[in-house]
């Protein structure tokens, strides 16, 4: 064996401070990471309303309780539930059906593109809890879309009670509002997507004699499809779990016809006037959970079979 | 070059220092709120309570040398997370104010509060309205409901105290826009059910864009509990309306009696306020104050947000939800109960201030003062004329406060099952109105389901 094969000897002190770097890391992911999820996961089968000193433990009742058992939990559930559903399925499919054509219009336009990337942006950038607001008061009886709509001699499109005071709009109304906040990153995406095609496809294919149309719809959309397994997936997330909207615009209203789960796990959390509830809305989280394991699972198998 | 040996000194070191900083921060941290010796700190969800109560505190603190200093952190939802969140971390306030018969036996039961109990004593007591004495004790009621296992009061001990009562009050309070009832010709406040439907209708004629009734129905429970409640009590008497939300087919929500009480309660449908179904509380009053309706449901609480919110308390007619000619109660009042408490922390650092305070809070020029500010229902006794104390909308109000079988009180709900859920039930009503998805008997019907479940589970 040779000087040079021989393993460098580390001398103690390396190690320590090492060591000191990495201590602070680990004890981080073991505070928020382990124990938080340690910690929900053991609630999800106790009652607790956060003052009490000790948890009572009840089990898989939580979960009973949520999915059929109790008459107070279940039926809401159940709706939000359905009401989940419907956003899951108009919410990805709308913000493909917008986003792609958008970021194809853009990544055809040779003047002012950073500008209009910019505009179109617009909505993620101020998305939060000020433009929520902003939208209920534009939808409200006396706001901007019926004033516009009205003005259009669209009169008949007009909601007297809101767009958010129907209940046969207001579902209908905050899935164009969550399409709305979620097109600016789909068609950021689309278009990284669409610059990375190599133009001789496309070229060829117009020498070929392919018009814009098919050249979109046989060439380019096969190509990115991977990209729209991503927005497929992060719009399914963001329907499954994500309940900000819902929240600040309808409350779950008018009456619970908005209700969804996102919404109702943070009611029992938060909104259950001190019942000890923060059990089944754990409970509730980690059902989401499951279930956006199982569709990010057949997202995986789609993309792998798209590719 | 290698490291010298004791190269992992220092590291050690710093590590050692970090802890010890760590742990001397965490050490420091508690004191903060809970003010010790002569500073008492109070924390309150109701922002209308602030200005009035730092002005009884500036008194206060003339008399007794100890000065309190009052927080707001609202809205409810944020209050009780400030407070979960103060006890886990040990840095609760000297004192809370609190919602009277819930949040009190709720942050009692697991040790939060401290039990006032043989503070108060009768001397104490007399001063109060004789109806609300007991609001803040755990009573046979509270403390049976608090045996279930799941119960949020569980813990509490018959006969402990948490709070004593701060303001008074009850919902079903109807506030009219003056002026306007005038301009159409409605000259006083409607003794009646039809008459009240009467004055909508003249309203809406004149004013048809902001004529209506604004109610907050983002939270369900505001139609049921202030509206349609308090009419249904008149309009059946105590026993029937009790049996609406029983277990006997023949008296429940979709009986006749159930549904002739909510097909009463629709014929608000054509005068609502557009889009009311979306307004919070706050907004509800809001669009009142500001003139886009012309009357608005609340409670007695409501006339301090419509005064911070500009509104011109001469301008405001208040009378309770009326009763149908045909009632079974003809002159319906309304029972005051306790809606707003005050209670001690347990990890205080000077109960005896603390409790000097609430005894200050107690007396009646003190308590007058106090509701005069906030204009907010005090809880003393203030004579044959109120108004003379607390002003004339005030005093309207505490006029129309009743008891016995003839006063409604939404403060009691022993009549509901235990796992009773107000919002579930006041969504199917909204069904009915005002969305108008289901007519009054789809509606009782799913009331009714929706009850019976909470029974079945009983």
């Amino acid at each position: 064996m040779t000087v040079a094969s021989q393993p460098k000897r580390r001398a103690p002190g390396e190690a320590v401070w090492g060591y000191a770097f990495v201590l602070p890391a680990i004890g981080l992911f073991l505070v928020m990471g382990v124990y938080t999820i340690v910690y929900g996961f053991s609630l999800s089968f106790a009652t607790w309303n956060g003052f009490q000193p000790h948890w009572i433990w009840v089990g898989l009742q939580n979960y009973a309780d949520l999915l059929w058992a109790s008459p107070r939990y279940a039926p809401r559930v159940h709706q939000a539930a359905l009401n989940t559903f419907w956003v899951m399925l108009a919410v990805p499919v709308l913000t493909v059906v917008v986003s792609f054509p958008l970021a194809v219009l853009l990544n055809s336009v040779r003047r002012l593109r950073t500008l209009l990337r910019s505009v179109y942006f617009v909505p993620q950038v101020t998305a939060g809890i000020a433009v929520y607001f902003a939208w209920q008061y534009v939808l409200q009886p006396d706001g901007a879309v019926n004033a516009l709509l009205g003005a259009l001699g669209l009169g008949s499109l007009r909601q007297p009670q809101g767009f958010l005071g129907n209940p046969d709009t207001a579902l209908a109304t905050l899935i164009v509002i969550t399409v709305w906040s979620a097109v600016p990153v789909s068609m950021m995406l689309y278009l990284a997507g669409l610059q990375a095609v190599d133009p001789a496809l496309t070229e060829a294919a117009q020498i070929d004699g392919a018009g814009p149309w098919r050249v979109t719809r046989d060439i380019v959309w096969p190509l990115v499809r991977p990209i729209t397994a991503i927005v497929v997936l992060l719009s399914l997330r963001d329907s499954l779990q994500g309940f900000q909207t819902f929240l600040i615009m309808t409350n779950g209203g008018p009456g619970n016809h908005t209700n969804v789960l996102g919404l109702e796990t943070y009611r029992l959390a938060f909104l259950s006037q001190l019942d000890p509830t923060l059990g089944l809305s754990s409970a509730l989280g980690w059902m989401l959970f499951v279930a956006a394991l199982v569709l990010a699972a057949v997202n995986l198998r789609v993309m792998r079979r798209a590719t | 070059m290698t490291p010298p040996r004791s190269a992992w000194r220092p590291a050690l070191a710093a590590l050692i220092t970090l802890a010890l900083a760590a742990t001397g921060t965490a050490a420091c941290g508690g004191d903060d709120t809970s003010g010790g010796g002569k500073t008492l700190t109070m924390w309150t969800f109701k922002q209308s309570h602030v200005k009035a109560l730092q002005k009884v505190a500036d008194s206060f603190a003339k008399e007794s040398g100890i000065t309190v200093k009052v927080e707001a952190y609202g809205p409810d939802d944020a209050f009780v997370t400030k407070v979960q969140a103060a006890a886990q971390t040990k840095n609760l306030p000297d004192l809370l104010e609190v919602h009277t018969n819930g949040d009190d036996l709720a942050f009692g039961a697991p040790g939060l509060l401290t039990d006032l109990a043989k503070d108060v004593d009768d001397a104490w007591l007399a001063g109060y309205l004789p109806a609300i004495r007991q609001d803040g004790v755990v009573t046979e009621q509270y403390y049976k409901q608090s045996l279930a296992q799941d119960a949020k009061t569980h813990g509490i001990k018959l006969g402990q105290r948490f709070s004593v009562p701060l303001t008074v009050g009850t919902f079903g309070i109807v506030y009219a826009n003056k002026q306007r009832l005038a301009d159409a010709g409605v000259t006083g406040a409607p003794a009646t059910w039809e008459e009240f439907i009467a004055a909508l209708g003249k309203v809406k004629a004149k004013y048809p864009d902001n004529g209506g009734v604004s109610i907050g129905l983002k939270a369900p429970t505001t139609g049921l509990e202030w509206f349609l409640q308090p009419m249904a009590y008149g309009l059946l008497g105590a026993d029937k309306f009790h049996a609406l939300f029983g277990k006997d087919k023949a008296g429940t929500f979709s009986s006749p009696a159930g549904v002739q009480a909510l097909q009463t309660y629709g014929q608000v449908q054509p005068y609502w306020h557009p889009g009311t179904q979306s307004l919070d509380i706050d907004a509800a009053d809001l669009a009142f104050a500001q003139g886009k309706s012309t009357f608005d449901i609340g409670g007695t609480f409501t006339l301090a947000f419509l005064a911070q919110n500009g509104m011109d308390a001469g301008n405001v007619i208040t009378f309770p939800v009326p009763v149908p000619a045909a009632g079974a109660i003809k002159n319906m009042t309304l029972a005051p109960f306790t809606l707003t408490g005050v209670s001690v922390s347990s990890t205080t650092k000077n109960r005896a201030g603390a409790i000097q305070w609430l005894k200050y809070l107690a007396k009646a020029d003190v308590s007058a003062m106090f509701a005069k500010e906030a204009l907010d229902v005090p809880p003393t006794d203030l004579g044959a004329d109120p108004a003379a104390a607390v002003g004339p909308a005030l005093g309207a109000m505490i006029k129309a406060f009743g008891s016995g079988p003839s006063a409604y009180n939404p403060g009691d709900t022993t009549y509901r099952p235990n796992s009773y859920d107000g919002p579930t039930v006041a969504s199917a009503l909204m069904d009915y109105t005002p969305l108008a998805k289901k007519s009054a008997e789809q509606a009782g019907a799913e009331m009714t389901k929706v009850i019976d479940s909470y029974w079945a589970k009983q």
